[in-house]
């Protein structure tokens, strides 16, 4: 129990004192038990007034403070501070809020904020005599990171925090790093080639000796919390003696002559069963498609010196103080006969395009046939109203358009038609739509409840569409082939890793930040971060600029290797908790786990470090056995009384009648309710209108109506037709 | 069902429109125009048409007649895609479109071959003055005859032939169905915007002096036609008909030369983009009134005899305006676009179905 209080009420230069009367009110606090000091001030925040606060404290040997101002999202770390620097426990502190919560919106009921205000700060002072003197929660961290996916996202973070001088871990799913941008020829807008970044980026972390890469690896198992995550990583086998020599393992792919569907070229080839995704591919080690190799004895027999099949899946474990998760994200899929996708030779997506125009050096050929004419069909997979997929994948408009740029600048005359349904090549990217125009491409604005049909037409495709740029005729085009430009979608092991970590999935199935502005790549899992695509669709510039902002985030996490977590956790009360799971059961973040007492007993115990402060699992409790800390049901009900105690305001009377006079009127926080009861009890045996009310009363007329309206709102009354001269509406109680 | 084809773009440009690729469909051209309206509206509808190569579309419209090219939509076009000059354009098109010759095409798409017409006509003309031994007399009988029956065959052979293909094109195509009474009473149109060009005058930033020389020169241009050939200035010995026919040439020289003028500063909208067929036209002109009013004064001077040559460039210039520029170049716009105009009024008096 605190017993030396000093209150300080904020004029904030008249914010709250035009309003409030902030000096009745440190008058009336003056007597408030408990309270030593009650001052109001012009600017609490003033450097003058802190300096002031820490002298009050000390000359007056106060134990806790309150001070009524602004939002504590603007000064609860201020004056937190000034009772730090006076010696008390910061969390003897109690702010409260009487500017955004009181004096601006109220702004028109002065004597009514003024009754409000007053019971806020006596929430406060009653709220602050229970205040404990907490301590910040210590949690040591390793100083190693864990990011995982080594796609562009992943590979910048990785050299990001090696260079801050972080221990490593990079886990990749796929045996060869780079992700989807090994698989762009070109990248807008510089014009780039994936794979050259791809091989810089790898040897730039080659050059770091704390970045440890796994290929093949995927995370099996996390325990653990911020500053020590356990983690299990699984990395697969290659089947490749390690000890040959590279010239030797070449020899070996060239004589394999079992062939299997491409991945990475998006099944429009085939590759051999041993394989690099491409030539430079890295790490520079191919993989042996074993699934398809087991049929042939034979083959393995004759190269067993450089195949060994017998590999086994190796389990690695490993301790992170902080996770990055750049897992990145699957290309649409179209449904068959989505766009005659499937059903129709010729339709293929934008990705397959993609792997097509790197495979075509000369001319761009596909079935057999020179293509001369390509047209895109946008939004396949996004924006989708009634579908899954609501949101813009972002990234399509703008690679679709630098995609038809390169068409026409890597194979001369091929005329580009685009059936889309609003361009978005927004900011700087701007200019290659422009360009696009200009080179003569044609753009066909749809809608997406008309959507355009592919058909066959003996050898040629039709395409028709219904185009809102003109008149909304219906056109028909025929092109040589038609390209779906699928969006993005969250990887199908999305849910598996949100699984591990507990990390939150939107209604899009991406990984869900805490906000979008202001914690952009934090997760409600402390020390998880998300960065890149994982997260939503972006450009390869937004997802780097993310995982990047993620890498600093864990930089500055673990750079002094302990982090001072937040007091504001559960507890639990030993003596009453009969363990029955319940609460454990509702948590979130797994903080909660069966643990045995010293004298045996079995109770929850709450992981401090993990535990958030949300609360869900006090309510649930059925022996009440946990608590908030500073949330505690002593704190809760001695503001609710505070709140709803008597208030005696002295009030200046500026009506005419008593101008000058001083007058002392009672005021109560329950005033309202009592104006209600008598309105109602007016009500009770006949509809009035409101001049009847007013003399029944004896009430200002203005105050009639607005309870009246008010209750009116809520359904408490309700009109019930006009009086015979059709002047005011009569009310009933409802 | 309408097919797209790209290359009608590249068609439409030999008949002048350089680059207008780069509109976006913003409709600022259609917003701006003054004579564009909700029932009837353009050039951006034209320009869509025209990317999208919709031949059949543009051949039955009559907007490319509606507009009178003040140049307002290219000023505010956002991506400089030159909107009036697409409509220009287009009704060069369009009468390559109407005329069965398909000389007109041809002779739009290729300036040599403009050239070697004229100079074909003009050996023409040479060879057969040498024939009657460049006799003045003869050749003035023979020049007033030539007038007579050019006006005559172009009339029945090229003009009635193309305005019924443009009917065909634009009403009947249309599934436009006008009783003949209404020909008859909208005739009234025609001949008003034919010579007055009145919807002009409802261009914004209209010029009303542009406007005015125009009149006079067509009324000045039709005048002198009807001078000499049905006067016979030349043969006439009436001090009236005289002065009246010096009066006409006189303001015909005075008029082209100043749009001529216009055409080298390039001072408007309308004169940025000459085309060939557009110097053509009002340099044919302007020799015309020239040497027609040269002609006369030699005569009254009475050294027509001993300048026989300035007569024989005098027949050569009509012989080149009256086989190549009126049937088949920019003089036909002044009869398609009364036309189009007339068949519009038509049109929009047919009640929806």
């Amino acid at each position: 129990m605190r017993q030396r209080i000093g209150v300080y009420i904020c004029h904030c230069g008249g914010n709250i004192s035009d309003y409030v009367d902030v000096e009745e009110l440190s008058k009336m606090f003056h007597k408030e038990d408990g309270v030593v000091v009650s001052k109001d001030v012009m600017f609490a925040c003033a450097d003058s007034n802190q300096k002031a606060m820490v002298e009050d404290i000390q000359q007056y040997n106060l134990d806790a403070i309150v001070v009524a101002s602004c939002s504590p999202k603007l000064h609860l770390h201020t004056f937190r501070a000034v009772a730090g620097r006076a010696g008390l426990n910061p969390n003897n502190y109690v702010q409260v809020n009487i500017r955004e919560q009181c004096s601006w919106p109220h702004s028109d009921r002065p004597r009514e904020a003024t009754v409000k205000a007053a019971g806020l700060i006596r929430a406060g002072i009653n709220r602050v005599v229970y205040s404990e003197a907490l301590d910040s929660i210590e949690i040591e961290v390793k100083k190693a990171a864990m990011v995982i996916g080594a796609g562009i996202s992943g590979m910048k973070a990785a050299i990001d925090l090696a260079r801050a001088g972080n221990e490593v871990y990079l886990v990749e799913k796929d045996y060869f790093v780079g992700g989807h941008i090994a698989q762009q020829e070109k990248l807008f807008m510089t014009g780039q080639s994936g794979k050259e970044i791809v091989k810089r980026l790898y040897d730039e972390m080659k050059s770091y000796k704390n970045i440890t890469v796994f290929t093949g690896a995927t995370v099996s198992k996390v325990t653990g919390s911020l500053g020590s995550f356990n983690i299990e990583v699984k990395v697969k086998p290659r089947f490749i003696n390690g000890k040959m020599d590279k010239q030797s393992v070449k020899r070996v792919m060239d004589d394999c002559q079992v062939t299997v569907r491409d991945r990475f070229n998006e099944g429009l080839t085939t590759r051999k069963a041993i394989y690099k995704n491409y030539p430079e591919a890295l790490p520079d080690v191919p993989v042996v498609d074993m699934e398809a190799l087991r049929d042939h004895p034979d083959f393995l027999e004759k190269h067993k010196a450089v195949i060994n099949p017998n590999e086994q899946e190796e389990t690695i474990a490993l301790l992170a103080g902080s996770v990055l998760v750049t897992t990145g994200f699957d290309n649409y899929e179209p449904k068959e006969g989505e766009f005659g996708y499937k059903n129709i030779p010729n339709v293929i997506t934008l990705p397959q395009l993609n792997r097509l125009m790197e495979l075509s050096p000369e001319k761009l050929v596909y079935n057999g046939k020179e293509i001369r004419s390509v047209a895109f069909i946008y939004c396949v997979g996004s924006r989708q109203k009634k579908g899954e997929n609501k949101y813009c994948s972002r990234q399509c408009c703008t690679s679709t358009i630098y995609t038809a740029l390169q068409l026409k600048e890597k194979y001369g005359k091929i005329q580009n038609y685009h059936l889309y349904r609003d361009i978005r090549t927004y900011g700087k990217q701007e200019i290659l739509y422009d360009r696009a125009s200009k080179q003569g491409d044609l753009f066909f604005k749809y809608e997406e409840k008309e959507l355009p049909t592919v058909e066959m037409n003996g050898n040629a495709i039709t395409l028709k569409v219904k185009d809102y740029l003109t008149n909304k005729k219906e056109l028909e085009i025929t092109p040589d082939l038609v390209v779906l430009v699928t969006g993005m979608v969250a990887r199908a092991d999305a849910p598996h890793i949100s699984e591990l970590f507990k990390i939150p999935i939107g209604n899009d199935k991406f990984f869900n930040e805490i906000h979008p502005k202001l914690k952009p790549v934090e997760t409600v899992i402390k020390g998880v971060y998300i960065g890149g695509t994982c997260q939503g669709p972006k450009n390869v510039s937004e997802a780097v600029q993310s995982s990047l902002a993620g890498a600093s985030k864990i930089t500055a996490l673990l750079k002094s290797g302990t982090v001072m977590g937040d007091p504001v956790v559960a507890r639990i009360d030993a003596d009453v908790c009969t363990w029955c799971g319940k609460c454990a059961e509702v948590c979130d973040y797994t903080a909660i786990r069966e643990t045995i007492t010293k004298a045996g007993k079995h109770i929850a115990g709450v992981n401090r470090s993990v535990c958030t402060g949300c609360g869900i699992c006090a309510p649930v409790c059925p022996v009440n056995a946990i608590e908030v800390a500073k949330y505690t049901d002593h704190e809760i009900e001695a503001m609710i009384d505070g709140f709803a105690a008597e208030v005696e305001i002295r009030e200046e009377d500026v009506s005419a009648v008593n101008e000058g006079k001083e007058d002392f009127v009672a005021a109560h926080m329950k005033e309202y309710p009592q104006i209600w009861k008598d309105i109602l009890d007016t009500l009770d045996t006949e509809k009035k209108t409101i001049p009847e009310m007013v003399d029944t009363l004896n009430m200002a007329p203005e105050m009639v109506t607005w309870h009246l309206m008010t209750m009116n709102k809520y359904g408490v009354v309700s009109p019930a037709g006009t009086n015979d001269k059709e002047e005011y509406y009569y009310y009933k109680i409802k | 069902m309408t097919k797209v084809n790209p290359e009608f773009a590249t068609e439409l440009t030999k008949y002048g429109i350089g680059d207008f690729n780069a509109c976006f469909n913003c409709g600022n051209c259609t917003a701006t125009c003054s004579l564009s309206t909700s029932d009837s509206s353009f050039p951006r509808e034209m320009i869509r048409y025209t990317t999208l190569g919709l031949e059949d579309e543009i051949r039955s419209s009559l907007k490319p007649w509606e507009c009178y090219y003040c140049g307002e939509c290219s000023r505010e076009c956002p991506r400089k895609a030159n909107p009036g000059e697409l409509m220009m354009s287009l009704r060069r098109w369009l009468t390559a479109q109407y005329d069965w010759t398909g000389l007109s095409g041809l002779l739009y798409r290729s300036l040599t071959l403009t050239v070697t017409a004229l100079l074909l006509v003009a050996a023409g003309v040479f060879l057969f003055a040498r024939t009657v031994h460049f006799d003045a007399e003869a050749l003035l009988h023979t020049g007033h005859r030539f007038e007579m029956l050019a006006i005559a065959t172009v009339f029945l052979v090229i003009f009635i032939p193309n305005l019924f293909r443009m009917w065909y094109y634009t009403i009947v195509k249309n599934g436009v169905k006008a009783p003949v009474k209404r020909y008859l009473t909208t005739l009234s149109e025609l001949f008003v915007q034919m010579f007055t060009q009145k919807r002009a005058r409802d261009c914004d930033g209209k010029d009303n002096f542009r406007w005015l020389e125009h009149l006079v020169l067509v009324f000045a241009y039709l005048s002198l036609l009807f001078t000499t050939v049905f006067l016979n200035w030349f043969g006439t010995g009436s001090l009236f008909i005289i002065v009246l026919g010096y009066v006409e040439s006189f303001l015909i020289f005075v008029i082209t030369v100043h749009f001529v003028s216009g055409r080298i500063k390039r001072n408007k909208a309308l004169n940025t983009f000459s085309q060939p067929s557009d110097w053509l036209f009002v340099i044919w002109l302007l020799l015309m009134g020239l040497t027609a009013f040269l002609v006369r004064l030699f005569i009254d001077l009475q050294i027509l005899e001993a300048n026989i040559w300035i007569h024989l460039i005098h027949l050569t210039v009509l012989a080149q305006w009256a086989l190549i520029i009126v049937p088949f170049g920019k003089w036909t716009h002044f009869l398609y676009r009364s036309f189009g105009l007339y068949f519009v009024k038509i049109k929009t008096m047919q009640k929806p179905a």
